[in-house]
C-alpha cells in the first residue's frame, strides 16, 4: 500500500468511526433510542473521570492486569512447551494426542466449577482460566510452526556437526518456528482479554466484576467505559508485541 | 584406480557399498578412493542415486552393506566433512556471517575466532562486504558463494558438494565454475562433486566416477572412472575436452546432435 492510499485509508476509518458515535448521540437526544439501554456517548469521559478519581478505576484495571499477566505467561510458557515438544519427540506426541484431543475443545469458561473447587473464588482461579484459553493457541501454533520446518535445514545442521537435540532445538526448531511461535502468542494476548472479564464475572475483583455490578444498577455508562479500557489495554498490548515481533523477526522484512 | 599419491591415503574410502531399501537397491557395490586434494565428480543419469550415494559418502545415510571410511581431520577447529548443497539453505534467521559460523560452533573457538574464521572464506567468494546482510537480501548465485564459504569454514578434509550450481542460471553457474577452480588451489580439501552435467564434470575435475545401470533390471553402480589428464587452465578449449564429453555421454547413454560434437 502506498503511503497516500494509507492516509486515506485512515482518515476513512476516522470518519466513519466518529460518524457512528455522532449517530449514536443524536439517536438517544432525539428519543429514537431508549435511554435506559445504551449511555450517552458524551457521557463517557466523565463518568471514566469520576472512576479514576475515585480510585476503582485503578484499582480493578491492575487487578485484571494481574490476573491476565499471571495466566497469559504460564498458558503461554506451558502451550509454547509443550507444542513443540509434542512436535519433535514422536513418543511424547503419540502420548499425549488423544488427550490434547479431548481436552482441547472445552472451553475456558467451562473449567470455571474447578477452577473454583480447586482454588477457591481467588486471583489463582481468574489466572488458572484464562492461561487455559492462552496454552490450546499456543499449543496449535507452535506445534504446526514447529511441524512446517524444512527438513532440509536439519540436514544442514546434521552436515556441521549441530546434529544433538538441544543445538537442533535451539539453532533451527526455535528461530525457524519464531514467525508461527509469535503469531500464538499474538492470538493469546487478545484470547487473554476474553477470557479475563468472563474470569471475574463470579466474583474476582477486577474489571469483569466492576462491570458485573455497574449492569446490576443500570449503569451503562459505567460498562462502557470499562469496555473502552478493555480495548484500549489490548490495542495498548497488541501494539508493544507487534513492535517486539517486529525486531524478533527482521530477518523476514 | 587412477592419479593416486600413493605416499597419502585416501581421505575416503568406500567399499561395496549398497544403497536402497531392503526389498529396492538403488545402488549396489560400489568402490571407490579418494585422494588428499583430489576432485572427484560422480555423474548420472536423474534418479541413478548419485545424491543418495554422496549422503552415505558423509554419514547422512547408512548403506544397507558395505563400508565407508573417512580418515578423519587432524588440523585443530576443523571438521573431517562439509557439504554444499544443492539448494543453498541458507538459515534465513541468521546473517551471511552467522550462517558461515554455523560449522564452527562447537569446536572450541572463541567468538571473535569464530567471527575471523568466518570472514576468511567469505573474502575468497567475493562476499565479505555483505557478511551482515540478511540470506534473502541476496541473489542465487550470492547465496550458494555463502553456501561454499559456509562449507570452506570448517577447512575440510573432505568437500562434498550436490549438485551445488544446478539451480543457478547459466552465466552464474560459468561464473562460479571458474571460481571453484581457482578456489581449489587455495583449499587442502578434496572435493566430491555430484552433477547430472557432463561437462562441467570434464571441466572441473581430476577424476570423473560414471553411475549408470546395467541395463537388465540390476541396481546401478560404477560404469567407468574416466581421469581427466587436462590441464585446469583452459580446459574447455583443449582438443581432449570434447573427447572426454563424448565417451562419459556415450556411457550414460545421452545422445549428442552433430552440431553439439563439432561446438
Amino acid at each position: 500500500m502506498t503511503r497516500h492510499a494509507r492516509h486515506r485509508r485512515t482518515l476513512v476509518s476516522a470518519v466513519s468511526l466518529t460518524a457512528l458515535v455522532a449517530l449514536w448521540e443524536i439517536a438517544l437526544r432525539m428519543g429514537w433510542l431508549p435511554s435506559n439501554l445504551v449511555p450517552l456517548p458524551s457521557s463517557i469521559p466523565g463518568i471514566l473521570w469520576a472512576e479514576v478519581q475515585d480510585g476503582i478505576w485503578l484499582d480493578v484495571v491492575l487487578s485484571s492486569l494481574s490476573h491476565y499477566s499471571i495466566g497469559l505467561v504460564i498458558g503461554s510458557v506451558l502451550g509454547i512447551a509443550v507444542g513443540m515438544a509434542a512436535a519433535l519427540l514422536p513418543w511424547f506426541d503419540a502420548a499425549h494426542s488423544w488427550l490434547a484431543r479431548l481436552l482441547r475443545p472445552i472451553p475456558p469458561l467451562a473449567w470455571i466449577p474447578f477452577a473454583i473447587i480447586w482454588f477457591g473464588v481467588t486471583e489463582t482461579a481468574a489466572a488458572f482460566i484464562i492461561s487455559i484459553g492462552v496454552f490450546w493457541i499456543n499449543y496449535f501454533t507452535s506445534y504446526s510452526a514447529v511441524r512446517a520446518i524444512d527438513d532440509g535445514y536439519y540436514e544442514v545442521a546434521r552436515a556441521f556437526g549441530q546434529g544433538g537435540f538441544t543445538a537442533r532445538l535451539t539453532k533451527i526448531s526455535l528461530p525457524a518456528a519464531a514467525p508461527g511461535i509469535l503469531g500464538g502468542l499474538r492470538a493469546g494476548l487478545g484470547q487473554g482479554w476474553m477470557t479475563v472479564v468472563a474470569a471475574e464475572l463470579f466474583g474476582i475483583p477486577g474489571i469483569g466484576q466492576r462491570m458485573m455490578e455497574a449492569s446490576g444498577l443500570l449503569a451503562t455508562d459505567v460498562v462502557v467505559v470499562y469496555m473502552l479500557t478493555i480495548a484500549a489495554l489490548y490495542a495498548l498490548f497488541d501494539f508493544l508485541f507487534m513492535r517486539i515481533q517486529r525486531r524478533v523477526l527482521r530477518w523476514q522484512q | 584406480m587412477a592419479a593416486m599419491n600413493d605416499a597419502s591415503a585416501p581421505v575416503l574410502t568406500a567399499r561395496g557399498v549398497r544403497l536402497g531399501f531392503a526389498d529396492d537397491v538403488v545402488l549396489d557395490d560400489i568402490d571407490l578412493d579418494v585422494a588428499p586434494r583430489e576432485f572427484v565428480a560422480m555423474v548420472g543419469a536423474s534418479g541413478v542415486g548419485k545424491s543418495t550415494l554422496l549422503r552415505a559418502f558423509a554419514g547422512l545415510l547408512t548403506p544397507l552393506r558395505g563400508d565407508v571410511h573417512l580418515s578423519t581431520a587432524d588440523a585443530p577447529a576443523s571438521r573431517t566433512w562439509s557439504m554444499v548443497f544443492q539448494a543453498p539453505r541458507l538459515f534465513p534467521w541468521r546473517r551471511v556471517r552467522a550462517n558461515v559460523e554455523l560449522g564452527l560452533e562447537g569446536l572450541g573457538l572463541s567468538r571473535d575466532e569464530r567471527r575471523a574464521r568466518a570472514l576468511e572464506p567469505l573474502s575468497l567468494v567475493g562476499l565479505e562486504e555483505l557478511a551482515e546482510r540478511w540470506p534473502r537480501t541476496l541473489s542465487g548465485g550470492q547465496q550458494q558463494r555463502v553456501g561454499i564459504a559456509r562449507a570452506l569454514a570448517v577447512k575440510p578434509r573432505i568437500l562434498f558438494m550436490d549438485e551445488p550450481f544446478s539451480a543457478l542460471d547459466a552465466l552464474t553457474r560459468q561464473r562460479l565454475q571458474g571460481e571453484l577452480t581457482e578456489l581449489r588451489q587455495r583449499s587442502d580439501a578434496a572435493i566430491v562433486f555430484v552433477t547430472h552435467d557432463i561437462e562441467e564434470a570434464v571441466l572441473l575435475a581430476d577424476r570423473v566416477v560414471v553411475l549408470a545401470q546395467p541395463g537388465n533390471g540390476k541396481p546401478a553402480g560404477v560404469r567407468d572412472i574416466v581421469a581427466i589428464d587436462l590441464a585446469l587452465a583452459q580446459r574447455r578449449e583443449q582438443s581432449g575436452f570434447r573427447d572426454h564429453v563424448q565417451r562419459l555421454e556415450r556411457h550414460i547413454g545421452v545422445a549428442t546432435t552433430p552440431e553439439e560434437k563439432t561446438s
